[in-house]
Formats: C-alpha cells, structure tokens, sequence
C-alpha cells in the first residue's frame, strides 16, 4: 500500500458510498431500511476503526456518544410531549404543562426512528472523518473552488481537535478543585474551549497567507478571471441542487431530474473557465483502482435503489408511525441493495494506520524522538 | 535601481506600526537593513516587538494584522505597504512559533507541495522540489508520515522544508524553538545554518535560546523592552552591551570577568580560561533537603495507556521544601508521572500517597485541594472576566481558604493587572496568570509541567526565585522540564526518566555535571561540580577574600 491510499480506497469512491449510505436516513423512518442501513455503516465502521487508543479514534468516539447522547434525549422528549396516536400506553396528569396527556407507543416508535437516522448520519460522518484524507478531497473540487475546499478542510480539522482540547481544559480544571455541577458552571470549560479555539484559528489563518493560499494564480495582479456570470451561474446551480435534493426528500423523485440535469449544466458552465491563466497543480493525481469502481458501483446501485423504489413503492421508505402504529412495509429488493453498502469492507486494509486527521494538542510527548 | 548603491535586501525607513485599538505603537521610527545572504538574529525579551518587526518582512503586518503603518518598508524590490504576504509568499518564507498550528495539511509530502500547489508549479518541477527540500532538511525519512506522529523538532523542520519549497530568497522564523525540547531546538537551528551556509539563503531569526545560534550569525540585533533604541551589530558587540540577563550564561560570565573578545562558544571559552589565571575555591555544595515526612510518595508505580506502559516501577519521595526536577527526553514519562499524581491517570500497579493519603480513591477535584497542577499550556485554565475573579474562583473550590489574592498577584509581578482580561495578557504573563490562579489556593505540593517553554532567560530568573521563596516557605515543588540553567539555579533534585524508568536521582551537581546532554554551558567550561554563573563568581570572590 502506498502512503497515498491510506484507507486503501479513493475519496470519490468514499463519497459516493457517503451519499448511498445517508439517502435512507434522510428519506424516510421505515425500520427495515433504518436498520438495515444502520448496521451496514456500523460494519464498515467497525472493520476500519484505528486502534482504540489513538487521539483521533478517542475524539470521533467522543462525536459518537454525544450523538447517542441527543437520539435518546430526542426519543425521550417526543414520548413525553407528542400525545398523538392509537396506542397509549400511560397517561400523566394534565395538569402538567406541555408532558401532561397520553404518552404514546407511536411517539415511542417514531422518537427512536428518528435517534436511529440521526445515529447512523453522524456514524457515516465520522467513518467518512476516518477514511478520507482532506487534501485528497480538495483535490477533487475544480480549481476554482480549492480555496473553499481548504477552508472546508480546516475546519472539519477542528472538529476532532476541539474534543481533544475540551477534555484537556476539563482536566485543568477539575486540577483546581473544580466540578461541573450545572450548566451554568460550564463557563470555565467553554470560554478556554472556544478562546483557544480562536487563537490556534489566527496562527492557521496566518500560516495559510503566508504559503500563498488563495493567492492569484496570474502574475499579474488585478486582472481576475473570475468573471461576476460565472459566479452567478454557479450560484444558480448550487441552488438547482438543493432544489433537486428538496424535491426528492419532498417525494417528488421524477421532478429531481430536471432541477438537478439544470444545475449540473449551470455547474459545468460555470467551471469551464478560459485556459489561458495560470492554474494551481496537484503534486499527486489521485490513482483509480479496481477495488474504486466497485465500491463506487455498487454505491451507485444503492442509490438508483433507493430513488427508484422512493417512486415506485413510497411505503418502503417512508413510514409514519401516526396517526395509527402499523406494521411497516419490506421490500427485499431494497434491502438487498443496502448491503450492498458494506462492500467498502472487503478493500479495508486488516490494520489501519492512525487517523489521518488528528493533529492532537498535547500529544507530541507521546511520540519519542529518534 | 541605482547602480551607485546596490540596495539592501530589506531596506526598512523611519517604520512605525501600532495594532488596531492600541494606545502605545509596536514599532517606533525602526531604521533596518539587511543585506543578501546575512543571517540575523533578532533578540529581546517578550512584548519587544520581536514577532511585529518579523512579520513586516512577508507583509502580514500591516495586511494582515489591520493597524497603523508609517514610513518606507522595501523587501526584495517590493513595497510592502503595497503588497501582501500572498504576492510576498515567493520571496519571504515564513515559520511560526507554534509546531502544531502552523501545518495545514495532514501528510509531509502534501505540506510541502501546498504552497506550490497553490502558485500552479509545474508537477515536474514540484516533485523535485519536494525531493530537494526533504534531502536539505534531512526529513526524507518522514515523507509520508502523518503530521499528526510528528515530534515538535520533526514539525518544526517540515515547516522550513515546506516554506523553502516555494525557493524564497530570505527565511523569517519567529521563535521557531521555543515550543520544542533541546534536541528539537538544536535540529532546526543546524538545519538553519547550513541553509545559510551552502545556499546563502539570507535567514532572519527571533530567537532565545542565543546559545545555539550567536556563533554562525552575522548580526544580532536586540530590541530592549518598551520600544527603546535598537542595538545592531556583530554578536559580539552587540553582547557586550546588551541586557545582560537575556545573554547566554558564557556572555554572562565573559562579561563579568572581563574576557576580551568576547567568547561565543565553549571552545572559545576554553582559550579565554587558558589565558585567565583567576581559579575559583571549590564549588558550593548542593542544598540538601532530607528532613520532614514525605509528602508525596510513589511506590512501585506502573503507569500505561491501553496496551503501553509510560511508567515502569517508579519509586520517587518528595518532602517538604524539595524542589524536584524532572528531566529526560520527550516521551520518558514526565508528564504522565506529574497526570498520575493529579489522579488523571489511575496507575496499573503500585500506590500513590499524598500527605499520607493513598490517592487511588480520591478523585481529582478532591486531590486539588492540597495539589496544586499548573499544564503545559496556560490557556486551558484562564477563563473569568478579569485576573481578581480567576482567583476568586479557585478560592471557591477550595472553600474559601488559601492565600490572600492581591499578595500572590504582587508577588508574581501581576498587581497591575488585577482589573485585565487574562486573556489580553502577554504570553508571559499569561503563564504567570495560571500560576497564581493555583497558588492562591495555598497547595503544599505544586506541579508545573515545562514551566519555562517560551519563556525568556529574564522570565525564567524571576519564576526561580518565586519557586525558591515556595519551598522555603514547605511547599514541595515537582517541576517536568527540559530547562537545564533552571535546575541547576532552583532544584534541589533532579530525577532523571528514560523510558519510563528512573535513571538517575541525586543532587542536581551528580546529575548534571559531566553529563553530555545535560550539563550547563559552565559545566562545559569548567568541569567539576561548577554549574551557574553564580558559582563561579562566588567561588572567586571567597578566593580573593
């Protein structure tokens, strides 16, 4: 393997297995799909978790229960203040504000279907935060996008960065006699969180300017290829893509493809910019391999699935559990294509090196000089 | 350009330059040049302008930074009150003080290849490059290692690798060492004179650590504090009148005996104490602390993360007025060692007993009570509206008792900004805010883990004198550093880590003296049990008497 591939698959093919596996979450609360969705994305999680003891696998994990954290709280909130539904199951005094009524099997139902598609977004978030390299994304977006790209890939950096540094300040803390005992005594870990946060952006965004970052890629100052139609066009299309992911959670999958063909056209348009100025390089295209294009074809399988059963057979995506519980619909076809989801496993290297995102504060003691 | 006078590379005319909501300006009327292939050191104690006067080379100052700029300053043609640290990335290369922020991707090759990328070099071009700078820097080994398994030095050098891989004619470094461990710092500042030698890359470089670097320098340059005159000149001149307590411990020395020319390395000092008949009496004996109970006691303790063990068997006791210092290299468990005593990490075997408790049933909050754990870094403590309620909350954790806030302020030099945010303090400052933030709690045994990274030799003066005056008040102190002049001024033991394992502990003069990484510049000099300045001069004047 080479140092390239450290997850042994290309960002491309991540993505599109990314997209496959958040449609289902996204679309619909059917169980089936949730959970057959779920366990996919818990599999290929599983298969290239880096050892549990490095910084990065600690701060995702830390992502991971806080996301665990909320599903439940969300489930418990709707049980409690959704009094909708055929199957009561207990009743609180209604003199209570807003938890008093009936407290329903349905809300039950639908509180945790809905903790399940938040879990398994967060569990693609992370996996995909495990597999994918930034700058091998970056490299993915056209040239002109690359300083949205950096900055996005900056910031996805933080993310693991700041749970690190939140258990160090909390450390800190608890070493001078202190103990959250209510949310407003959470001040001293999150004002330290959030300055430092600030400080470690300025020195980034320093060190970005001075390595010529977004700098023009023209010697000559001033003239800008970057005309004021083609950022609108580009605007326009970004739009007609969100319109077409609208329309498709909104169950209108046939009206997608016109919103969405539009908006790639807009797209290109706006990315076929004139040759003639310079552009950035890449020092190392990204290489495709076998093991790419299945990953990517069967994500591609995934998704026509999903979209095309959204059209032919709503009900085994969707499932509402209100106003009456009812049992929900199997497609076998459909839950065949989402296994399809754990193909990424077969290509997973048997030990994963360390996480490629963690620049852990605090950790250079760890690591021993030569 | 006129052909009478070649210009200097960087030509800096009548520069005045104050921050954006700041009364008093950084610089003030600055005259500067400096000519092509000249490696200049730029000294000073912290809040002199050091970092200010650098960051005009490459423009981020003013562009960057806002504020108010005066006067003509010309780098490499360019006027950089006209061009930015983008147009100017060509030209200056630019390396940060921090090792863990300044990197801003996640794999060497990438980040040597990033700003390259962004100037649209060639691919052919730009993997020669990326050869040539690793085999300069001598990081080829690491290529495609993750940022992230990287040592400080390790960093530190891929961020001179990547901002030479852009061919800039001139090299700013601000304070490039100052995070790292000797062996970190002493890489980098040999990577940098050999950039300076063989390609005659013109280097500018803020630095503290004068030591190291003073001998392969061209010229010093040093900004008293306040804004005063600068003094610029050859290192020898311009160490010879320069604040004395920012000067090598050898330039303190020489300065002191009157050496003329003044020495810049051991073995120049080694030719002046040839010539200098003047032997001091026997060294001072080392202050021995044996009485009293322990109060803190590790035995037989065995400390890891997951699968690995940090600490194997250590057996370590501390008494009352004890300043004990930690030393070795990264990695040997100094930190973990003062975590485990804080009750952050559970140890695998063995016992842990502080003021006759065993530990292992104490949570930390608990423990705080009577240890007091300054981090490595200041920042993850400070947090209230001003300095008066950072200590106050302490105080409240710890029932009310403890020590009154406005003398531990004092004491620390900080009375003054009892009404400031902790955070607008000065880096120094800072660090001096955390400390008092746990000193007013009164602990009978404090932790301080690399007390003196980025502190100046001023600073670190004035912190030995605040941790002397603790122990002779019963206090134990048990300090990780790397800092030896510092061990060799305060401690009163120094127990020596390799792998976890306790090498040697004794006297600071056993340890220390005749040791090949760890003796001090006086220990080189003289041998024997001589370590400090101090002794030298007190051993020649009981010699005179």
């Amino acid at each position: 393997m080479s140092a390239l591939d450290r997850a042994g698959l290309d960002a491309r093919a991540w993505l599109l297995w990314a997209l496959a596996a958040s449609l289902p979450p996204l679309l619909g609360r059917n169980p089936f799909v949730l959970t057959a969705t779920l366990l996919a994305v818990l599999g290929v999680r599983t298969a290239m978790a880096p050892p549990s003891d490095t910084p990065g696998a600690l701060a995702w994990n830390g992502v991971v229960r806080l996301a665990v954290v909320f599903a439940s709280v969300g489930a418990l909130f709707n049980v409690l203040t959704a009094h909708l539904g055929d199957r009561p199951f207990a009743y609180l005094p209604s003199a209570l504000p807003l938890i008093g009524g009936p407290l329903t099997l349905n809300a039950l139902v639908y509180g945790l279907l809905s903790g399940a598609a938040l879990l398994t977004l967060v569990l693609v978030g992370t996996t995909l935060g495990w597999a994918l390299d930034w700058p091998t994304l970056a490299r993915l977006l056209p040239a002109r996008l690359s300083t949205l790209a950096v900055a996005g890939a900056v910031a996805w950096a933080f993310v693991p960065q700041t749970v690190v540094a939140l258990r160090e300040i909390r450390e800190a803390q608890a070493a001078r006699g202190y103990r959250a005992r209510g949310a407003r005594e959470l001040v001293p870990l999150l004002v330290p969180l959030l300055a430092g946060g600030l400080e470690r952006a300025v020195t980034l965004a320093e060190a970005l300017e001075s390595r010529a970052f977004a700098s023009p890629p023209d010697s000559h100052p001033g003239t800008s290829s970057r005309l004021p139609w083609r950022s609108a066009l580009a605007a326009l299309g970004l739009a007609g893509a969100l319109l077409g992911a609208y329309l498709l959670g909104a169950g209108a999958p046939i009206a997608t493809l016109p919103a969405l063909g539009a908006s790639v056209l807009a797209l290109a348009i706006a990315g076929a910019g004139p040759r003639s100025s310079r552009r950035r390089t890449r020092y190392r295209p990204t290489r495709w391999s076998r093991a790419d294009s299945l990953v990517a074809v069967t994500g591609a399988i995934t998704v026509a699935a999903v979209v095309i059963t959204l059209a032919a057979d709503p009900a085994a995506i969707r499932y509402d559990p209100y106003p009456s519980l009812t049992l929900p619909r199997v497609n076998l076809g459909l839950l065949a294509a989402l296994s399809l989801l754990l193909s990424p496993v077969l290509f997973i290297p048997a030990r994963p090196s360390d996480s490629p995102i963690m620049a852990a504060r605090g950790r250079a003691q760890r690591v021993t000089l030569p | 350009m006129s052909l009478l006078a070649p210009p200097s590379q960087v030509h800096f005319d009548a520069v005045t330059y104050r921050y954006p909501q700041q009364s008093e300006p950084a610089l003030r009327n600055v005259d500067w040049r400096v000519e092509e292939g000249e490696f200049v050191v730029v000294a000073g104690s912290s809040g002199s302008g050091k970092s200010t006067l650098l960051r005009c080379l490459n423009g981020l100052v003013p562009h960057f930074s806002g504020g108010r700029f005066g006067g003509t300053a010309v780098v490499g043609g360019h006027d950089i009150r006209q061009d930015g640290p983008r147009a100017l990335s060509r030209l200056v290369g630019f390396v940060f003080q921090d090792p863990e922020a300044q990197l801003v991707t996640n794999r060497v090759e990438d980040e040597l290849a990033f700003g390259m990328e962004q100037l649209g070099v060639a691919p052919l071009t730009m993997r020669k490059r990326v050869e040539e700078v690793l085999d300069l820097l001598g990081i080829a080994a690491l290529r495609g290692r993750d940022i992230a398994t990287l040592s400080g030095g390790e960093r530190q050098r891929v961020a001179v690798a990547a901002a030479l891989s852009l061919q800039p004619s001139i090299l700013a470094l601000d304070e490039p060492t100052s995070q790292l461990d000797p062996w970190g710092a002493e890489d980098v500042l040999t990577a940098l004179t050999r950039l300076n030698e063989d390609l005659g890359l013109t280097v500018v470089l803020a630095e503290h650590r004068l030591e190291r670097v003073v001998a392969h320098a061209d010229r010093l340059r040093f900004l008293p504090p306040g804004g005063g005159q600068p003094l610029d000149g050859r290192p020898r001149e311009t160490l010879a009148v320069m604040d004395p307590a920012l000067t090598p411990p050898l330039t303190r020395l020489a300065r002191h005996l009157g050496w003329h020319p003044l020495p810049l390395t051991i073995k120049e000092g080694r030719v002046c104490l040839g010539w200098d008949t003047r032997r001091p009496a026997a060294p001072p004996s080392d202050r021995l602390v044996s009485g009293g109970l322990p109060v803190v006691a590790l035995h037989d303790v065995s400390v890891g993360y997951g699968s690995r063990t940090v600490l194997h068997h250590v057996d370590v006791v501390a008494r009352p007025g004890e300043l004990i210092a930690l030393m070795g290299r990264n990695g040997s468990g100094k930190t973990t060692l003062l975590r485990s005593l804080m009750g952050l990490h559970r140890p695998k075997s063995g016992v842990i007993t502080v003021l006759d408790r065993n530990i292992a049933r104490l949570d930390t909050a608990e423990l705080a009570q009577d240890v007091g754990y300054v981090p490595q870094e200041p920042g993850t403590l400070l947090f209230a509206e001003t300095l008066r309620e950072e200590l106050a909350f302490t105080l409240k954790h710890h029932g009310g008792r403890g020590k009154d806030p406005e003398q531990v302020l004092a004491k620390l030099g900080l009375a003054h900004a009892v009404e400031r945010h902790p955070r607008d303090l000065s880096g120094g400052e800072r660090e001096r805010a955390a400390l008092a933030a746990v000193l007013v709690g009164a602990p009978q045994v404090l932790l301080l883990d690399e007390p003196t990274r980025g502190m100046d030799a001023a600073r670190k003066a004035a912190l030995g004198c605040l941790l002397r005056d603790l122990c002779s008040e019963g206090a134990t102190v048990l300090m990780a550093t790397h800092d030896v002049d510092l061990v060799a001024a305060v401690a009163t033991r120094v127990v020596l880590l390799g792998d976890g394992e306790i090498v040697a502990d004794g006297c600071p003069r056993e340890v220390l003296s005749g040791s090949l990484t760890f003796a001090t510049q006086i220990n080189k000099l003289y041998g024997g049990h001589w370590l400090t300045v101090e002794d030298v001069v007190t051993g020649l004047e009981r010699d005179s008497e």
